[in-house]
């Protein structure tokens, strides 16, 4: 069954590009611009990955985390966090609150990919 | 002559002189009568004259007697009860039976020694009040210097020093040279000094200040003698507008040498990484430029082109990494912090919820090392424990500290709800009491950190905040086992074999007191163990003069004990390299002088210096106390004299990263001290003899009590 991404920025520009690159790789690819609009697309289908920035308007990315990690119901999807602060407690902190990797801005599209397979194969930590 | 005599003596001859003249008189009267009577009347002249004589003699003692019970007496005492009033006692009262027979003179007098006492209690009292309020007002001054975070100086018109607050002597990095009355000059480099005040003098003088907006200050740069550091202060001059003159100067300054550097360093960073970034911002524009006109035939040059896209992306990201990191390092070093131990950053927490009964704060786990700015951090923690109390009915709070690679954490975990970012982003959000005005988020932020909440096993939830490594090598393990607590010995000897002298009759709040604290590598002097730090503070008039303190780290010439180092925090790196013992002591000797000497369990600490001093040719024979023992005179009630159980009864708070550093418990216990005093005269205990006395009789109970 095909795998679905949720991607989460305000950044039309990322938006673009990480929507292009996610259907390339095969996802089926849904996007959102603020906290709230992610965690409703997220309760409505569930996606398999999502793709989460910290920094968005309403509620942030640590907080979308948390959400969804303390909703049983939603304990298959992984988190991947994008962050531009790239601060090491930052980071922390996300992991902390049940983020299963991230990524700081600007990166590898590459590798970005990389990152995502392996989370949706089980493999990545 | 006559004036000198007493009342009662001049009164006394006087009635004598005229009793001398009643049988000269009737005598010589009689006498002349003989010649010129007829017959032999002498023997009836002799009868009845002698017998008027006798009587008129009895008649003036009578009298004399009257008058010197009801006037010459009267009067006497009146005049020494008046003289009580004016030297002594102005309440001494005039018995009103005093000179009954003297007419208004007793209730006259009685009227104006009322008056008298009124007016003398009405001046005590105004004095009273004033020396109070002086007193506070001189307590908030020292305190308020004591925290100000820029160093103070206080200069005469001559630039020599009259006050100075610590953290001058820490920013100058001073510590003998610094002392009242020493020149300025020997520390700080004079051309700016005298430039500034010839300026301001010049602008006094002319009446320039009025309305200047600088009035009577100025700023300046100036620099160490050697030249070793770049200070910048405030220099406000301090003039007596009655005769027009310059009394001194007050000097506030900051060392700007490490943050100059830090903003030349970022500077030079901004600009580096600004021409740095536009070479692959150039390229990549150019690049985009040209691909857009290229022909979709040349697939060799667009494909040339797409190269130089992705490599110079590569580049600028790159360049932006290494601007990120570099940016980070120097940012890290703007707020004040220094190495704490856990144990005492979190008991000192715990502490303040001890009084709460609706909470329970314990602390758990290995303590560490960590960096931060305890005050606020502290506070911080606080705030946080009394949200989740209130927001989400935790009552049990437990608190712990841990290490990882890069980070140390401080842990508060309770039973209960997790708080959810938003929530904890709002309890942050608050100033936070304690916390100098800060919010949550600033004291976050000033330690680089963020804070987080999340649920950990059995329904618990733990907030973790990341802090600094130590930056100093705190080696020894750290383990959970109790320290040992110092052993109360005793040399029975040792607080007698002073020869006090007149020294013993002087009022214990009138003595000049070195208070001192030695740690040292283990409990047995006599088994090879030995000083390591060694700390004093001077206690003049009843003020500690925190600016004069003595602190020395000593090499003791033998490995520091893991457990020493656990206790005080002083490793084998810190006194490698100090000076040895024989070249501290008579420099500690100098320090003491002949001021009393005062420790906690001082027995412990002079049974160190005292198998030293031999080695060094010194004496420590001044009055020794102890606070163990005085504390056990006023407070008999109870055996728990440590430091910390003293200290807290007198609400004495150690700042817990000082707390068993020689300078920090010397600090409290001069604290100790001063309270002491106070109450040791509730017990009638006034003078070092009594004091000294006093401890006697307790160390004498205590050997005593030991027996059994």
């Amino acid at each position: 069954m095909t795998k679905s991404v949720l991607v989460v920025d305000d950044e039309p520009n990322i938006l673009l590009s990480l929507e292009y690159l996610m259907k390339r790789a095969g996802y089926v690819v849904r996007l959102a611009r603020d906290g709230d609009e992610a965690l409703a697309s997220v309760l409505e289908t569930p996606p398999d990955l999502v793709l989460l920035d910290i920094n968005i308007p309403k509620r942030n990315g640590y907080e979308v985390c948390q959400s969804i990690r303390s909703n049983p119901a939603l304990k298959n999807v992984r988190i991947l966090m994008v962050t531009a602060k790239g601060r090491e407690v930052e980071i922390e902190k996300g992991m902390a609150l049940g983020a299963d990797g991230y990524a700081t801005k600007p990166f590898s599209t590459k590798e970005l990919a990389e990152r995502v397979a392996q989370l949706l194969n089980g493999t990545g930590a | 002559m006559l004036e000198s005599l007493s009342l009662r003596v001049r009164l006394f001859l006087f009635f004598a002189l005229i009793a001398a003249a009643v049988p000269v008189l009737l005598g010589g009267g009689l006498w002349l009568a003989a010649q010129r009577l007829e017959g032999n009347p002498t023997p009836h002249l002799l009868l009845f004259g002698g017998a008027a004589g006798f009587a008129l003699i009895g008649v003036v003692i009578w009298v004399w007697q009257m008058f010197d019970l009801n006037v010459a007496k009267p009067i006497q005492s009146i005049v020494r009860d008046l003289q009580t009033i004016m030297h002594a006692n102005p309440e001494h009262e005039i018995a009103k039976e005093q000179g009954r027979y003297l007419g208004l003179l007793n209730p006259v007098v009685r009227e104006v020694a009322d008056a008298f006492a009124t007016a003398r209690r009405d001046v005590g009292q105004e004095i009273e009040r004033a020396t109070r309020s002086v007193e506070e007002q001189r307590l908030q001054l020292e305190a308020i210097l004591r925290e100000l975070n820029e160093g103070v100086i206080v200069c005469n018109s001559n630039h020599r020093i009259l006050l100075y607050n610590r953290r001058a002597l820490q920013i100058l990095g001073v510590k003998e040279e610094m002392g009242l009355g020493r020149p300025l000059f020997s520390i700080l480099n004079q051309q700016p000094f005298i430039l500034t005040m010839d300026r301001l003098a010049s602008r006094y003088l002319e009446g320039r200040h009025v309305g200047h907006s600088e009035h009577l200050m100025t700023n300046l740069v100036f620099a160490k003698t050697d030249g070793s550091l770049i200070l910048e202060g405030r220099m406000n001059l301090i003039v007596d507008d009655a005769d027009k003159s310059i009394s001194g100067y007050v000097l506030t300054f900051d060392d700007v040498t490490a943050e100059l550097k830090e903003l030349i360093k970022s500077d030079r960073l901004m600009r580096a990484t600004l021409e740095e970034l536009r070479h692959p911002v150039a390229s990549l524009r150019a690049a985009v430029e040209m691909l857009a006109d290229i022909p979709d035939n040349d697939q060799e040059g667009r494909r040339a082109f797409q190269n130089v896209l992705s490599e110079e992306a590569m580049r600028l990201s790159n360049e932006l990494e290494k601007f990120g990191s570099e940016y980070r390092a120097i940012v890290t070093s703007q707020w004040p912090m220094s190495d704490v131990h856990s144990g005492n950053l979190l008991n000192a927490l715990t502490r303040r919820f001890r009084d709460d009964e609706s909470i329970f704060c314990d602390v758990t786990g290995e303590p560490i090392w960590l960096r931060c700015d305890s005050t606020t951090v502290v506070a911080l923690l606080d705030h946080i424990i009394r949200k989740a109390l209130t927001e989400l009915d935790a009552n049990t709070f437990l608190l712990s500290a841990c290490t990882s690679q890069n980070h140390t954490y401080i842990e508060i975990t309770w039973t209960g709800g997790v708080a959810s970012p938003a929530m904890l982003e709002r309890w942050l959000a608050d100033p936070i009491e304690r916390g100098m005005g800060l919010t949550g988020t600033e004291i976050l932020e000033h330690h680089k950190s963020e804070a987080w909440c999340e649920p950990v096993e059995d329904g618990k939830a733990r907030v973790r905040i990341p802090l600094l490594l130590p930056q100093a090598a705190h080696t020894a393990s750290l383990s959970t086992a109790p320290l040992p607590i110092r052993l109360e010995f005793y040399d029975f000897n040792l607080l007698k074999s002073a020869d006090l002298g007149a020294v013993a009759d002087r009022k214990l709040r009138d003595l000049t007191y070195v208070v001192f604290d030695s740690e040292t590598t283990g409990l047995e002097p006599s088994n090879g163990d030995e000083i390591i730090q060694i700390a004093g503070v001077r206690i003049l008039n009843g003020r500690i003069l925190t600016g004069e303190a003595f602190d020395q780290l000593v090499d003791p010439g033998r490995r520091v004990p893991p457990l020493a180092t656990r206790i005080t925090g002083i490793s084998q790196e810190m006194v490698n390299g100090q000076p040895k013992i024989t070249d501290v002591l008579p420099r500690f000797h100098d320090y003491v002088g002949d001021a009393v000497l005062v420790a906690h369990n001082a027995a412990f600490d002079m049974k160190f210096l005292q198998l030293k001093q031999d080695q060094c040719n010194l004496r420590f024979d001044n009055p020794v106390l102890d606070t163990v023992l005085l504390s056990a005179i006023v407070h008999d009630h109870t055996n728990q004299h440590t430091l910390d159980a003293v200290a807290e009864r007198f609400s004495i708070e150690i700042p817990p990263e000082t707390r068993h550093t020689a300078l920090g418990d010397s600090l409290a216990t001069a604290g100790v001290l001063l309270k002491l005093i106070d109450l040791l005269e509730v017990h009638n205990i006034r003078t070092l003899g009594e004091a000294i006395e006093a401890s006697n009789k307790i160390v004498e109970i205590r050997r005593r009590q030991a027996k059994y």
